[in-house]
């Protein structure tokens, strides 16, 4: 952060008779710092104080924060509930990045074209992504309720159908995930007809006449040409399901027992019951996961993009 | 639909094209039977529920009322759902941050678009690792404790403004790099200051890329409730969603559906209705301006 302050000095007058230069040299430092000063005190900031705060022992039980090593992720891990939260939290994350994207992208197929039509289409379905999390979570808790109305579509064909959904443990996580793949999935399905509509249509065209079967221009030309919208939805719905909270605490709470208890509802517990340094802990590991999980793929992914 | 399909596949047999209309019925076909349960059924669960009596609602059924209760319903959720200080903690939340993200993070995206320095390269990449590495919640609190901060909406706003600056300078800085740099020697040949050309020449040129960042900026600061629940603790400064969470968590006894879902349309109701007067901007802003990764 010191250096921009430098180029101010570094664009003498000489320069400005030549704006290149001067465009692409220095004198940008008022332009950077007010973000800067923002992005650099709360977000990088408590970015690298998070990992202190893992390794130590704060709690509003008392008035000093003791360095406590590995301490919290040996508890966390001996009752389960580190191990516990990054399986349910991953699960999480999988199904509600598959849901999403097998719905987005079938749909960004159907309704690639601008017409009147499509339009309408792609505004209905954008809708659930401008309720809040936390409605949806409600919205779908009533849906798949026992007496609600999924239950009495299916009683048509199994009378007096009354699963609890969200009351065991297996399905509840499975749905809670598609709760969140149903509210993110408009915006990935613009991201898809998107990349579509950038696929140069002469290449459809082309593969057309050399006999290229429908199936076949879908596999190796528009599969293979969308590659950067994929590496985009894919990686931004696993991450963002990776912080799941909001659905949760409005469908589930986090239960049956700990069945939908991902790394952020932990997160929450912890800090309410005043522990910050555990909370701390295991909001270090919803960074770590997004890390190691990000980074292999961004890499993979843009192997199989065509430059 | 058909129409647009046949155009573009140069003049075929007729049987093609009929063919090709049938198959058009049939997309469309599939596409209803798929938005039903999709989204109308969920829309019309809560608007029609939020019509009825509480125990008629415990029934989750689509059928309209047979008690209206819709005056009680939404009064309740204004008067004890404490829905008009959340409207005016959202929009305090939601309206400078939008704005603050939007001018600071388009003054820095020239910046970081144009200058070649490798410092201000490493910045960018700094600011842009916000989009993937979630926001670190206790040492926020911690930090917003010692400024005196924390609890409170300025406090909420600026670790918003902060966390969720990379986005749009990321999309603007993306959208700069594609402009054609003359314009803005132009500006400065004719001895333009910097900061007059970026209001006068460069923002004009980043409309439909702020207005995409503005979409998302709102859709993501509006319904956060996470940080939210972390960071705002009275009730006094509770946003939209923190009033219908501590709305739904009120009743011991399981939930009261029609109360429920009136908070909830009526939390729902200004981004729609927000939506419904743009939404033309809004989707083609996002389809053809920023969303391209």
């Amino acid at each position: 952060m010191v250096s921009p302050a430098s180029e101010v000095t570094a664009a003498p007058n000489k320069r400005a008779r030549r704006p290149r230069r001067a465009l692409r040299g220095g004198g940008w430092t008022w332009f950077l710092l007010p973000s800067l000063f923002l992005v650099g005190l709360f977000f990088v900031l408590p970015f690298v104080l998070n990992v202190p705060f893992a390794f130590s022992q704060w709690s509003t039980y008392s008035n000093s924060i003791p360095f406590v090593g590995f301490d919290n992720f040996v508890s966390l891990w001996n009752n389960g509930a580190l191990g516990g939260a990054i399986r349910v939290t991953l699960v999480y994350a999988v199904v509600a990045m598959v849901v999403q994207n097998i719905v987005a992208l079938s749909l960004a197929l159907a309704l690639r074209d601008t017409t009147r039509i499509n339009t309408f289409f792609r505004s209905l379905f954008f809708l659930p992504v401008l309720m809040s999390p936390l409605a949806a979570g409600y919205i779908w808790r009533g849906i798949v309720d026992p007496a609600g109305p999924l239950n009495a579509v299916i009683g048509i064909v199994n009378s007096g159908f009354d699963y609890a959904w969200l009351g065991h443990p297996s399905s509840a996580l499975f749905t809670v995930a598609f709760i969140d793949g149903w509210k993110w999935s408009g915006i990935a399905t613009l991201v898809y007809i998107a990349g579509l509509n950038s696929i140069p249509k002469s290449l459809m065209e082309a593969a057309s006449l050399d006999g290229a079967s429908a199936w076949q221009r879908f596999w190796h030309v528009q599969f293979a040409l969308l590659a950067p919208a994929f590496t985009f939805n894919i990686v931004t719905t696993l991450v963002g399901a990776m912080s799941a909270y909001d659905v949760i605490a409005a469908a589930s709470g986090g239960g049956p027992g700990t069945a939908t208890t991902t790394l952020n509802v932990a997160v929450q517990q912890q800090f309410s019951y005043g522990f910050f340094g555990t909370a701390s802990t295991l909001s270090l590991t919803v960074t770590l996961l997004v890390v190691a999980v990000a980074v292999p793929l961004v890499w993979w992914l843009r192997k199989r993009e065509v430059a | 639909m058909a129409t647009a399909g046949s155009t573009r596949a140069a003049p075929h047999s007729t049987r093609r094209v009929v063919r090709r209309r049938w198959k058009g019925l049939l997309k469309y076909g599939v596409l209803i039977l798929f938005a039903l349960p999709w989204v109308v059924v969920p829309i019309w669960l809560i608007v029609v529920n939020s019509f009825k009596t509480e125990g008629e609602a415990a029934l989750l059924s689509l059928a309209l009322p047979t008690d209206w209760a819709l005056v009680e319903n939404y009064t309740a959720v204004i008067v004890r759902g404490n829905y008009l200080t959340g409207l005016r903690n959202s929009l305090l939340v939601a309206v400078p941050t939008v704005i603050v993200v939007l001018f600071l993070g388009s003054l820095a995206s020239w910046a970081y678009a144009r200058s070649k320095h490798r410092s201000t390269q490493v910045l960018f990449y700094i600011t842009s690792l916000s989009i993937l590495l979630p926001p670190a919640i206790i040492p926020t609190i911690y930090l917003l404790n010692s400024l005196g901060l924390d609890g409170t909406i300025v406090g909420y706003a600026l670790m918003m403004m902060g966390t969720r600056m990379g986005l749009v300078v990321f999309m603007t800085t993306g959208f700069v790099r594609g402009l054609p740099i003359e314009l803005e020697e132009a500006a400065a040949i004719d001895g333009a200051s910097r900061i007059r050309t970026y209001f006068s020449v460069l923002l004009p040129m980043l409309r439909s890329i702020l207005l995409v960042g503005a979409v998302l900026m709102v859709i993501v600061v509006w319904n956060d409730f996470f940080f939210g629940q972390l960071l705002l603790k009275t009730s006094a400064n509770a946003t939209l969603p923190l009033t219908l969470y501590a709305f739904a968590s009120a009743s011991v006894s399981g939930l009261s559906w029609n109360l429920v879902f009136a908070h909830l349309v009526m939390t729902s109701a200004p981004l729609v209705v927000i939506y419904l007067v743009a939404q033309r901007r809004i989707l083609s802003g996002l389809t053809e301006g920023g969303l391209k990764g």
